[in-house]
């Protein structure tokens, strides 16, 4: 380990490995299918041979010296009874089967053609495009050539049996020509073809009339020139295919002698990778510490799936040469170097379309070479890529509206058991002291002590004390986590760069991460039992890294939209609409209850006097308090009433959704774009300490009597339904009679359903409307869904009046039974009830057969988002991987690793969306941002100045720099 | 037939001078074929385009009035 040091990486190459090459990296050749002798000791020349590694610890190298641990272990080597093909290179060798003289090996394509394809790989190259085309477009071309251009032998056809076999497919004569001939020469009356007698044959083919009674005899085989004139001369087709197999050394010999000058247009390099070495004759055994042995509890050996695999080759070898030394015949061998071929792929890829994969003797399919690296669970995307890691933490999360939206709770266990690095200084000697002094148990403790001299020491109850005194200046001491450390926190799926933020840790009791409810949208999380990860940051510029980039509230304004996407939510919305949409009035105690968990102690003027001659405050003077001073805002707030404010102080309109909520709320939004995020981040909060305190002021109780409707109300919706189906039933009457008009560019059927779908949705719209009139402003369920808190008039709608008709695929329900949903209706019923219309109102009950058909729609929905996430998944996964090695560069531009410039500008136009908010409908607003410019501009020379120089947001790094960021007082350095 | 290049969506495409594009070049610090390409039988491409010319092309942009982009010229 000491002297590892690490080194670059100048370049990689890929190429094939020439069997020479497997011998010499060879600590030793296999011979033995054999493990362990009986006294449990390894085989020499056997599978689990000593030169090739060890893993017991104790033992010593045979090849090396080293012990278990420092030895990499190392390659053996099989040599194999009879060359067999790598299933890695089935295609290309295919490919150069087809492109390749029979006889002389050479590309079939004449030295111009040659050269051109030459000239193209070499563009392609410097234009950085697939190779693949350019060699694949030349093996096109060769595969044309019925004749080699070089010696001119006839080329044929190559057939690839997957995974490994190959043929070559030649027309021969076929043995039943004589008939064939006969039958063509009778003729065909109905298809007015003649007659045709042996001597107007031998007129036409010029064949001798002797040759020709031969022929037709069956005594004389015709040669080719003559089968084809004879071919012509009756339109007939001769030949049959015959295959001929290709034995893998066959192929061997024909690909050592390729010239090296060919391949180069093939895409492939010769000096690296000859094509006969696709061909194995040497199979490298891995190292055992690839393919390590468990010993189980009863004591008996469990080998790895590779070493299994390994076994089954060396019986197949030997056999294959005991066999061939005995003279078996060719049948045999040939089957039994087919099954050597079967072990060698399915050691190299146990997952191939059409082969059998091996097997466990428990039946489990092996796990060999590719299904180690293939997958989420592979080499690549699971051990490399994506790793389990130290100093992180998992649990459940649950609510603390008490915490900052900066701040996560996590449990004491978990801030004992995971650390910080302390670097004891003179100036921190005293602090380490005392975190050691505590022992790893007791809270703000430490688990380990360094040394200066590098040695590790483990704090324990009872050495605690005795460490405590020693550490000093030099030492480190590996801290418990205490409140005010930066973590990470994340929760998955991490879609966007949100879900992954850094938190300042509050140590609390209990055993769940707790996370203040308005960072509930960027992580996407609700409390029914989701879980979370926590990453303790181990060295200074991660902290740095995290606290500058990525905390909370730096990730108030989504980079997707260029808004807010934290903000208050639900119950605080609700809580902000009842403190300000009939701007209530407020004692003196109610007003300091109202915001005794802001940083306001102290109550501005009373906005009035009541008639008892007691000071009160209104709603908006109390909301107001949050705001800066000087803000200035008017927009169409959520309710559709104005919203204005003026030098902070709320004067019109009701705080709502689209005031504070979570996504794009205009205060919020305003306060963080023009304020900073420290502001808006004290703003949120207060706002939701607010808004608690006011709901829980008025009281906010939901139950099912604010959904149940007057008698007099259900009779009427009852009537209105009654009406749609009446309508409808009018409407089936008109279509069965005929009478139906159709609409442009519909059918009759699909009018009918459109004009029942129209009438069954204005029915439901109509009972949603007389069950509104119902509902006072003060029904909680009408003030969620106006504020925007939670729920919709829909849902009031479905739950008092009327649920309504039931859709699957946008069409009334017509599946089930043959012409007919259910079995309770007759067939080609077409009324409302019969397809899905449900009358009923959740509050009411659905009957069974509504509950049925409300099902029906039910699934569909769910069914739609399974299949969204998993699509929308793999979707972002392709992208991510695409998009993965873009960076924008010093110089503005974007390139990709090979310096190729993708954009010459940051999304063409070099700007953040999150500093430049404008969508569709909010185009930049210039002039009040040069009014403003202006503003600051022509007050004092002083305010010019400022204008005129830098002005650096006040970013405060801590919770605890709070009480310095008061309003007014300036906050210049970062503290 | 319809001339595309004289539609208004569709932005301006000029053929660069060779000594502008050496300037392009050195800003940048690349080769011309490590420029994004477009196809020879593109229909915005000017008629006096060839392989391995560098086409300059200007867009309206919303956020930065004009976004100007270089495309090398390929077959
Ligand atoms: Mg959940
Ligand atoms: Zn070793
Ligand atoms: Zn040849």
């Amino acid at each position: 380990m000491q002297n590892s040091t690490p080194k670059d990486i100048g370049s990689i190459n890929f190429g094939l490995m020439e069997p020479e090459e497997y011998r010499e990296m060879s600590a030793t050749k296999i011979i033995t299918a054999d493990t362990y002798d009986d006294d449990g000791f390894p085989i020499d020349m056997g599978l689990m041979d000593p030169r090739l590694g060890v893993i017991d610890p104790g033992l010593e190298c045979k090849t090396c010296g080293k012990h278990s641990g420092s030895c990499n272990g190392h390659f053996g080597h099989i040599e194999l009874a009879a060359p067999v093909i790598h299933v890695g290179f089935t295609k290309l060798i295919r490919r150069l089967l087809r492109g390749t003289c029979r006889e002389c090996s050479r590309l079939l394509l004449t030295e111009d053609e040659r050269g051109e394809f030459y000239d193209q790989i070499d563009e392609s190259r410097k234009l950085g495009r697939d190779l693949n085309d350019v060699t694949k477009a030349a093996i096109r071309q060769a595969r044309k050539k019925d004749r080699c251009p070089h010696c001119g032998e006839v080329q044929y056809d190559i057939d690839h049996e997957k995974p490994t076999t190959y043929y070559e497919v030649q027309q021969v004569l076929t043995s039943e020509y004589s008939q064939r001939i006969a039958g063509a020469m009778q003729g065909d009356e109905e298809a007015g073809v003649e007659r045709t007698t042996p001597d107007e044959l031998a007129e036409k083919t010029e064949i001798d009339i002797g040759r020709i009674n031969e022929i037709l005899s069956g005594s004389f085989r015709p040669r080719e020139s003559q089968r084809k004139a004879i071919e012509k001369a009756l339109d007939i087709d001769l030949t049959e295919e015959d295959t001929n197999k290709l034995m893998p050394s066959d192929i061997r010999d024909w690909f050592e002698a390729i010239p090296d000058e060919d391949m180069e247009v093939l895409g492939i390099n010769p000096e690296r990778s000859r094509p006969e070495w696709m061909i194995l004759t040497v199979l490298p055994v891995p190292p055992v510490t690839a393919r390590p042995s468990i010993t189980l509890d009863n004591g008996q050996r469990s080998e790895d799936d590779l070493t299994h695999k390994l076994v089954d080759i060396i019986r197949i070898n030997q056999r294959f040469m005991e066999n061939r030394e005995a003279g078996a015949p060719q049948l045999i061998i040939e089957d039994l170097w087919e099954l050597l071929q079967y072990h060698v792929t399915t050691f190299m890829d146990n997952e191939i379309s059409g082969t059998p994969p091996a097997r466990h003797r428990s039946g489990r399919p092996l796990k060999t070479l590719s299904q180690r690296l293939k997958g989420k669970e592979g080499r690549f995307r699971g051990s490399l890529s994506g790793k389990r890691v130290n100093f992180s933490a998992r649990t459940v999360i649950s609510p603390d509206p008490t915490l900052s939206l900066n701040e996560v709770g996590v449990p004491d266990r978990v801030a004992s058991e995971m650390t910080q690095t302390m670097n004891v200084t003179e100036r921190n000697v005293e602090e380490a002291r005392r975190y050691v002094s505590n022992g790893p148990e007791a809270h703000p403790g430490a688990n380990y002590v360094r040394r200066p001299d590098g040695r590790r020491l483990k704090v324990t109850e009872k050495n605690c004390e005795q460490l405590a005194e020693k550490v000093d200046a030099g030492w480190e001491v590996n801290r418990h986590l205490v409140d005010g450390d930066i973590v990470i926190f994340n929760r998955q799926p991490s879609l966007h760069r949100m879900s992954i933020m850094a938190h300042e840790v509050v140590v609390m009791p209990y055993k769940t991460f707790r996370l203040n409810t308005v960072v509930c949208p960027p992580y996407n999380a609700d409390f029914d039992g989701d879980e979370m990860n926590m990453h303790a940051l181990q060295n200074e510029e991660a902290r740095a890294e995290a606290r500058v980039l990525m905390r909370v509230q730096e990730q108030i304004l989504s980079p997707r939209f260029g808004e807010n996407i934290i903000g208050a939510i639900q119950d605080h919305i609700s809580g902000m609409y009842l403190l300000t949409h009939d701007n209530p009035r407020f004692n003196e105690t109610q007003a300091l209850d109202l915001l005794r968990a802001t940083r306001i102690d102290e109550l501005p003027e009373p906005s009035g006097i009541d008639d008892e001659g007691e000071p009160f405050w209104t709603g908006y003077d109390v909301f107001s308090e949050l705001l800066p001073d000087d803000l200035d805002l008017e927009f169409t707030g959520t309710v559709g009433d104005d919203v204005v404010v003026e030098n902070g102080q709320l004067l019109e309109g009701t705080i709502a959704e689209d005031e504070v909520g979570e996504f794009g709320g205009e205060i919020v939004d305003t306060i963080t774009k023009v304020y900073g995020n420290t502001r808006a981040r004290i703003f949120i909060n207060e706002v939701s300490t607010l808004a608690m305190r006011a709901i829980m002021h008025f009281g906010f109780s939901i139950g099912i009597d604010d959904e149940t409707i007057p008698e007099e109300a259900q009779a009427r919706i009852d009537e209105t339904i009654e009406d749609a189906n009446d309508r409808v039933e009018e409407l089936i009457e008109a279509y069965e009679r005929g009478e139906l008009e159709s609409l442009p560019g519909r059918t009759i059927d699909e009018t009918l359903e459109m004009k029942i779908m129209q009438t069954l949705s204005r029915a439901r719209d109509n009972a949603g409307n007389i069950a509104d009139e119902h509902f006072t402003d003060e029904n909680p369920a009408v003030v969620m869904a106006e504020s925007g808190a939670r729920g919709s008039m829909l849902n009031l709608t479905q739950m008092a009046g009327c649920v309504g008709q039931q859709a699957v695929r946008g069409e009334r329900i017509n599946r089930g039974y043959e012409d007919r949903t259910l079995s309770h209706y007759k067939p080609n019923d077409l009324s409302a009830e019969a397809h899905g219309f449900v009358e009923n109102s959740y509050t009411s009950g659905l009957t069974p057969r509504e509950f049925f058909f409300h099902a029906m729609g039910g699934r569909e929905g769910l069914v739609d988002t399974a299949v969204r996430t998993s699509k929308s998944g793999y979707l972002q996964r392709r992208l991510i991987n695409a998009l993965s090695e873009l960076e924008a560069q010093y110089d503005g531009t974007v390139r990709d690793t090979s310096d190729t410039i993708v954009q010459f500008e940051f999304g063409e136009d070099g700007t953040s969306p999150v500093k430049v908010s404008s969508g569709d409908d909010n185009d930049i607003d210039v002039e009040r941002i040069a009014d403003r410019v202006l503003d600051s501009e022509f007050e004092s020379d002083a305010e010019r100045r400022d204008f005129l120089g830098i002005k650096t947001e006040p970013t405060n790094l801590s919770e605890y720099a709070d009480d310095r960021l008061v309003e007014g007082t300036e906050v210049t350095s970062d503290d | 037939m319809v001339d595309v290049s004289q539609h208004e969506l569709v932005p301006e495409h000029t053929v660069l001078e060779e000594d502008v594009l050496e300037e392009v070049l050195t800003e940048y610090d690349i080769d011309r074929t490590d420029l994004p390409k477009i196809k020879r039988n593109d229909s915005a491409l000017p008629d006096e385009a060839d392989v391995g010319d560098v086409i300059k092309i200007v867009r309206n942009s919303r956020t930065t009035d004009q976004a100007v982009v270089y495309r090398l010229v390929v077959e």
